[in-house]
C-alpha cells in the first residue's frame, strides 16, 4: 500500500484541478462534497499506508530522473517513512474536518469555490511535502505551501488588514526560506545529493562521525572544519523552520494571519503550514544531532517562543489572536522537544496540538460565526446557547492546557520531562512558566466567552451539522489522542523509531514527581482563570496590578514596533531612494530619449515638403559630401 | 598653342562646340520665353551632335540630331504651348534656395572636374587609328552580334512606353 | 585632343541640366534640364569610345540606348504632365506636393 503513497497528494491535487476548469459552475454543497469526500478518500489511504508500515518498516524511496547536468542529476519522487506516514495521517484528518467545517462557515460567499480550490492546493502542497524524499523537492512543495497559506490568508483581499496580513506572512517566511535555501545548497555541495536517506549515509552514521561527511569526493566547502560546516547548514535549515513554524523573532507572521477565515487559521495553524517546520527540523534530526550548538539553538529558540508567545496570549482581547499567540507558543514546545533530543515527543505533541488547535479555532469559528465578532469581552455566557460547542471549546482548552487525561498533557508533560531529564532546567522553567500561562489564558478566554452573562444583542445558536460534526470528532480527538503514547504504553515512539538502530528521540522514562508538577501548574493556572474571569470579571483590576508587565504583553512585546523601526523604516527609506533613481534618473534617461526621437520626428517631419526638387537638393549635398569623404579617404583630395 | 593646347582644326571645332553648348545650356536655363527656351535647347542638342561627330560617332550624331533636335525639342515646345497659362511671369526667378543649389552644383563640378584632371587616363601605347572601318559598320555589328538581346529590349521599353504614354495622357470618361 | 576637355564638357553640360533640375518651377523645363543631363553623359561615352586604348564602337552602341531610353522617357513624361495639367491645370514643380506629411 505505501507504494501507492503518491495517490494522496495527488487526490486534492485532481480536486484543485476540476475546481479551477469547472468551479464556477458547480454549486456549493457540490464543491464543498467532492472536496471532503476526495481529502477523506485521501484520509483513508493514509491509515492504508499507516498501517501498511506499521507493518512492513518504512519503504525505499520511489524515484523517477528529472534533470541532468553533466555529473549532477535531479529526481522527483515519493518516500514513506514512519514519520511522514503519521504526517499523512493528521494532515488529511485534520484538512477534511477543516474542509468540511468551511462548509458552513463559507456558506454564501462568493468567491466559495475559489476557497476550496485554495484550500486543495494547500492540502496537496502540505501533504507533497511530507512525503518528498529529496530536499529539494522539499522546498518546491515548502514554498507552495507558502504562496497557499499567502492566497488564503489574503482571500478576503478587499480588507485591507487581511491583504497586509498575506503579505507579511510571505515575507516574513521568505526571510526563513532564504536560510533555507542555502542551507540545502550547502548540504548539496557538500554531500552531493539532496536525498534525505542520501544525506544520512552521506555522512556515515547519520551524522554523528563528522570526518566522514566528505562525501564522492567532495570535501566540506570554504575550508571549514566539519563540527562548524555541520552547525552552520543545521542553523540555516533551522532558520527556514523559525519562519515556516512561527518561532521566535521571526513569529510576527502568525498573529496577523488571523486577518484570514477562520478555517484557513485552523489549517494552517493545526496542520499545514507550521507543522512544516517542526516537520523540517524532525526530517532532519540527524543533521541536529550531530551538531550540539545547533540543537542547543533549537532548544533555547523554542523555549523562548514559548514563552514569549504564552506571556502575550495572556492579555490579547480578539479571540483568534489568543489562540494564535498559543500556537506560537506551542510550536516553540515542539521545537524545544527536538532540540533537547526528544524527537519522539516534538512529532507526538504536532499530533496532539494539530487535533486540539483545530478544534479550538473550529470552536472560535463557531462563536465567531455565531456573534459576527472577535472581541473577547463582548462575548460571555455561550454556555447554555451554544452546549456543543461550550463541551468542544472545553476539550481543546484542557487539551491545551496540559489537563490529564487530555491530548495535550501527556504530548506537553513529555516534553517537559525530556527538557528535564537532558539537564536543560532553564528550558523546563521556562516551559513550566509557559505551561502555566497556557493554562491562564486559554481558561479565560474560556470564561469570558461561555460563562457570564451574554453580551451581545445577536442571538447565538450553533451551527449546522457540517460545522458540529468536526467539532465533535475533533473533541473526541483532543481527548484521547494523548493515550496513544502514554509512558506506559509509547505507541507512538514504538511506531517513529520503527528499525532505528541508533535509538534516536526515544524519551527518557517518564517520573511522576515531573507530571504532578506540570498537572498542579496547569490546575493553578486554571484557578487563577477563574477567580479573575469566572466568578467575576476582575481583569481589569489584574491588568491595573501588573502594570508595566500588562503593557508590555498587550503590545506584544512591541516586537512589531521595533521590526518597523529597526527593519521595515530604513528599508523603506532605501527603497524610496532607489525608486527615486529609477524612476526619474533612469526612467528619466529612457523617457528622455523617446522623447528626443518623438520630438525630433514631429520637427523633422515638416521636412518632408513633397517637393520633389528640394529633396534633389539634399541629395545632391550629401552627395557632394560623400564623394568628397571617399576622395579624402582615398587621399585623392 | 594656347594654354598647352594645340590650335589644329580640331580643336577649333571643340572649342566653338561647347561654346555653343554651354551658352545654349545657360540660355535654357535663364530665358522665360517658352520659344526662346526651346530655340536655345535645339542649340545644346545640335552642339552635342557635333561633339559627337567631332569624335568620329557620325552615325550617333545623325540620330542626335534626328531624335533630339528633332524630335523631342518640338515635343518640348508643343507641350509648352498646350500648358501655357499667358506668360511665364507665374514662375518666379532664382531665390535663396537655387543660390544654395547653384552652390552644390558648382562644387560637384568641381569634385567632378577635379578627379578628371588628377586621374591618370590609360593612354594607347600604340598609336592606332581609331575607327579601321567606318563607325555604322562598327555599330551594326556590335548592335546585331554582342547586343542583340539588349537592342531587343529596347525595342519592347520603347512599345512599352508608347502604350504607357498613351494611356497615361488618355482623358479620364 | 585628349579625352579630358570632352569629359570637362560633359561635367558642365551636366551640371547645368541639374541645376535645372532642382531650380525651375516649370516641369517641362526640368524634363528638359533632364534630356541635357542624358546628353552630357552621352558625351561622355561616346568621349570613351572615341579614347579607349583599343577603340571600339561599344560606347556608341551604348549612347544609341540611350537616346532611345530618353526618347521614351520624354513620352512617359509628357503624358504625365499632360495628365498632371488636366488635373490641377498647373504645370508647376510645387504643385506636385501630393506626397508630403
Amino acid at each position: 500500500m505505501a507504494n501507492e503513497a503518491w495517490l494522496i497528494p495527488a487526490i486534492p491535487l485532481l480536486v484543485y484541478v476540476i475546481l479551477l476548469v469547472a468551479g464556477r459552475r458547480i454549486s456549493e454543497p457540490v464543491v464543498a462534497g467532492i472536496s471532503v469526500s476526495a481529502v477523506l478518500l485521501a484520509f483513508l489511504l493514509a491509515i492504508a499506508v499507516l498501517a501498511d508500515v506499521a507493518v512492513n518498516g518504512p519503504t525505499a524511496p520511489t524515484t523517477y530522473a528529472w534533470l541532468d547536468f553533466g555529473a549532477h542529476s535531479l529526481t522527483v519522487g515519493y518516500e514513506v517513512t514512519m514519520l511522514n506516514a503519521l504526517m499523512l495521517v493528521v494532515v488529511t484528518l485534520v484538512s477534511a474536518l477543516v474542509l468540511l467545517f468551511s462548509r458552513s462557515y463559507m456558506k454564501g460567499d462568493e468567491r466559495f469555490s475559489r476557497f476550496y480550490q485554495y484550500l486543495n492546493l494547500f492540502v496537496f502542497s502540505m501533504l507533497g511535502l511530507v512525503i518528498s524524499p529529496n530536499l529539494l523537492q522539499f522546498y518546491i512543495f515548502w514554498e507552495l505551501v507558502g504562496v497557499c497559506s499567502y492566497l488564503l490568508v489574503g482571500f478576503w483581499y478587499y480588507k485591507p488588514e487581511a491583504a497586509a496580513a498575506a503579505k507579511k506572512a510571505f515575507i516574513v517566511t521568505r526571510i526563513g526560506d532564504v536560510g533555507l535555501f542555502i542551507g540545502i545548497i550547502l548540504l548539496y555541495i557538500a554531500t552531493g545529493t539532496f536525498d534525505f536517506n542520501g544525506l544520512y549515509t552521506a555522512g556515515g552514521a547519520a551524522f554523528s562521525q563528522v570526518a566522514t561527511l566528505a562525501y564522492h569526493g567532495a570535501s566540506v566547502p570554504f575550508g571549514m572544519s566539519s563540527s562548524g560546516f555541520i552547525t552552520l547548514t543545521a542553523l540555516l535549515v533551522f532558520i527556514g523552520a523559525v519562519g515556516k513554524s512561527a518561532q521566535f523573532p521571526l513569529h510576527v507572521w502568525l498573529p496577523d494571519a488571523m486577518e484570514g477565515p477562520t478555517p484557513v487559521s485552523a489549517l494552517i495553524h493545526a496542520a499545514t503550514m507550521v507543522a512544516a517546520g517542526v516537520y523540517l527540523v524532525a526530517r532532519m534530526q540527524p543533521l541536529f544531532a550531530a551538531s550540539p550548538v545547533a540543537s542547543e539553538t533549537v532548544a533555547v529558540i523554542g523555549g523562548i517562543t514559548a514563552l514569549l508567545a504564552a506571556s502575550i496570549g495572556l492579555t490579547q482581547r480578539d479571540i483568534k489572536r489568543v489562540i494564535a499567540y498559543s500556537t506560537v507558543s506551542q510550536l516553540g514546545y515542539m521545537m524545544m522537544a527536538l532540540g533537547v533530543g526528544a524527537y519522539t515527543a516534538g512529532i507526538f505533541h504536532l499530533m496532539t496540538h494539530a487535533f486540539f488547535k483545530a478544534l479550538l479555532f473550529l470552536t472560535a469559528g463557531s462563536v465567531i460565526h455565531a456573534l459576527d465578532t472577535q472581541d473577547l469581552f463582548s462575548m460571555g455566557g455561550l454556555r447554555k446557547k451554544m452546549p456543543i460547542t461550550h463541551i468542544a471549546f472545553l476539550a481543546g482548552a484542557l487539551a491545551l492546557a496540559g489537563v490529564p487525561p487530555f491530548a495535550g498533557f501527556w504530548s506537553k508533560d513529555e516534553i517537559l520531562s525530556a527538557a528535564f531529564q537532558s539537564g536543560h532546567y532553564v528550558l523546563y522553567a521556562m516551559g513550566l512558566l509557559a505551561a502555566f500561562f497556557t493554562a491562564f489564558y486559554i481558561f479565560r478566554v474560556y470564561f469570558l466567552v461561555f460563562w457570564g452573562e451574554a453580551k451581545g444583542e445577536k442571538h447565538a445558536h450553533e451551527g449546522g451539522s457540517a460545522m458540529v460534526i468536526p467539532l465533535l470528532v475533533l473533541g473526541a480527538l483532543a481527548t484521547l489522542s494523548g493515550f496513544l503514547n502514554t509512558p506506559f504504553d509509547p505507541f507512538v515512539t514504538r511506531f517513529l523509531t520503527y528499525g532505528h538502530p541508533l535509538g534516536i528521540g526515544i524519551d527518557p522514562p517518564a517520573s511522576l514527581p515531573l507530571i504532578l508538577v506540570s498537572v498542579i501548574i496547569a490546575l493553578l493556572g486554571i484557578w487563577l482563570a477563574y477567580s479573575v474571569y469566572g466568578r467575576a470579571n476582575r481583569g481589569a483590576e489584574l491588568a491595573k496590578r501588573m502594570g508595566v508587565l500588562y503593557t508590555l504583553s498587550y503590545n506584544k512585546f512591541y516586537i512589531d514596533e521595533i521590526y518597523h523601526y529597526l527593519i521595515v523604516t530604513p528599508i523603506f527609506t532605501i527603497a524610496r531612494a532607489i525608486a527615486f533613481i529609477d524612476r526619474f534618473i533612469i526612467d528619466g534617461i529612457v523617457r528622455m530619449l523617446g522623447e528626443l526621437g518623438y520630438t525630433g520626428g514631429v520637427t523633422l517631419k515638416y521636412a518632408n515638403t513633397g517637393q520633389v526638387q528640394t529633396y534633389g537638393v539634399l541629395t545632391l549635398f550629401g552627395l557632394v559630401a560623400l564623394v568628397a569623404i571617399a576622395l579624402g579617404i582615398g587621399g585623392v583630395l | 598653342m594656347i594654354l598647352g593646347i594645340p590650335i589644329t582644326g580640331e580643336t577649333v571645332a571643340f572649342f566653338l562646340l561647347s561654346l555653343l553648348i554651354i551658352s545654349s545650356g545657360v540660355m535654357v536655363m535663364s530665358l522665360t520665353k517658352v520659344m526662346h527656351t526651346a530655340l536655345a535647347l535645339g542649340g545644346v542638342f545640335l552642339g552635342v551632335a557635333g561633339i559627337f561627330i567631332l569624335l568620329g560617332a557620325d552615325f550617333v550624331g545623325v540620330v542626335q540630331i534626328l531624335i533630339y533636335a528633332g524630335a523631342i525639342t518640338i515635343l518640348m515646345v508643343f507641350a509648352l504651348m498646350l500648358t501655357q497659362k499667358g506668360d511665364d511671369t507665374g514662375y518666379p526667378g532664382p531665390g535663396k534656395r537655387s543660390f544654395f543649389t547653384l552652390l552644390g552644383v558648382a562644387a560637384f563640378c568641381a569634385l567632378l572636374l577635379f578627379v578628371i584632371r588628377g586621374t591618370s587616363w590609360p593612354v594607347a601605347t600604340t598609336k592606332v587609328d581609331p575607327f579601321p572601318q567606318p563607325s555604322i559598320v562598327m555599330i551594326a555589328q556590335s548592335l546585331f552580334h554582342t547586343y542583340t538581346v539588349p537592342f531587343e529590349l529596347v525595342t519592347l521599353i520603347l512599345t512599352a512606353a508608347l502604350v504607357g504614354a498613351v494611356v497615361i495622357a488618355r482623358k479620364e470618361e | 585632343m585628349a579625352l579630358q576637355p570632352f569629359l570637362a564638357l560633359g561635367v558642365i553640360l551636366f551640371g547645368i541640366g541639374l541645376y535645372g533640375a532642382l531650380t525651375k518651377r516649370n516641369l517641362i523645363i526640368v524634363l528638359i534640364s533632364i534630356e541635357m543631363m542624358l546628353n552630357a553623359s552621352n558625351i561622355n561615352l561616346i568621349a570613351f569610345s572615341h579614347f579607349a586604348v583599343t577603340p571600339n564602337a561599344n560606347g556608341q552602341v551604348f549612347a544609341l540606348f540611350n537616346i532611345a531610353i530618353a526618347a521614351a522617357e520624354v513620352a512617359v513624361g509628357l503624358a504625365i504632365l499632360l495628365a498632371f495639367f488636366r488635373l490641377r491645370n498647373s504645370a508647376d514643380v510645387r504643385d506636385v506636393n501630393t506626397m508630403k506629411w
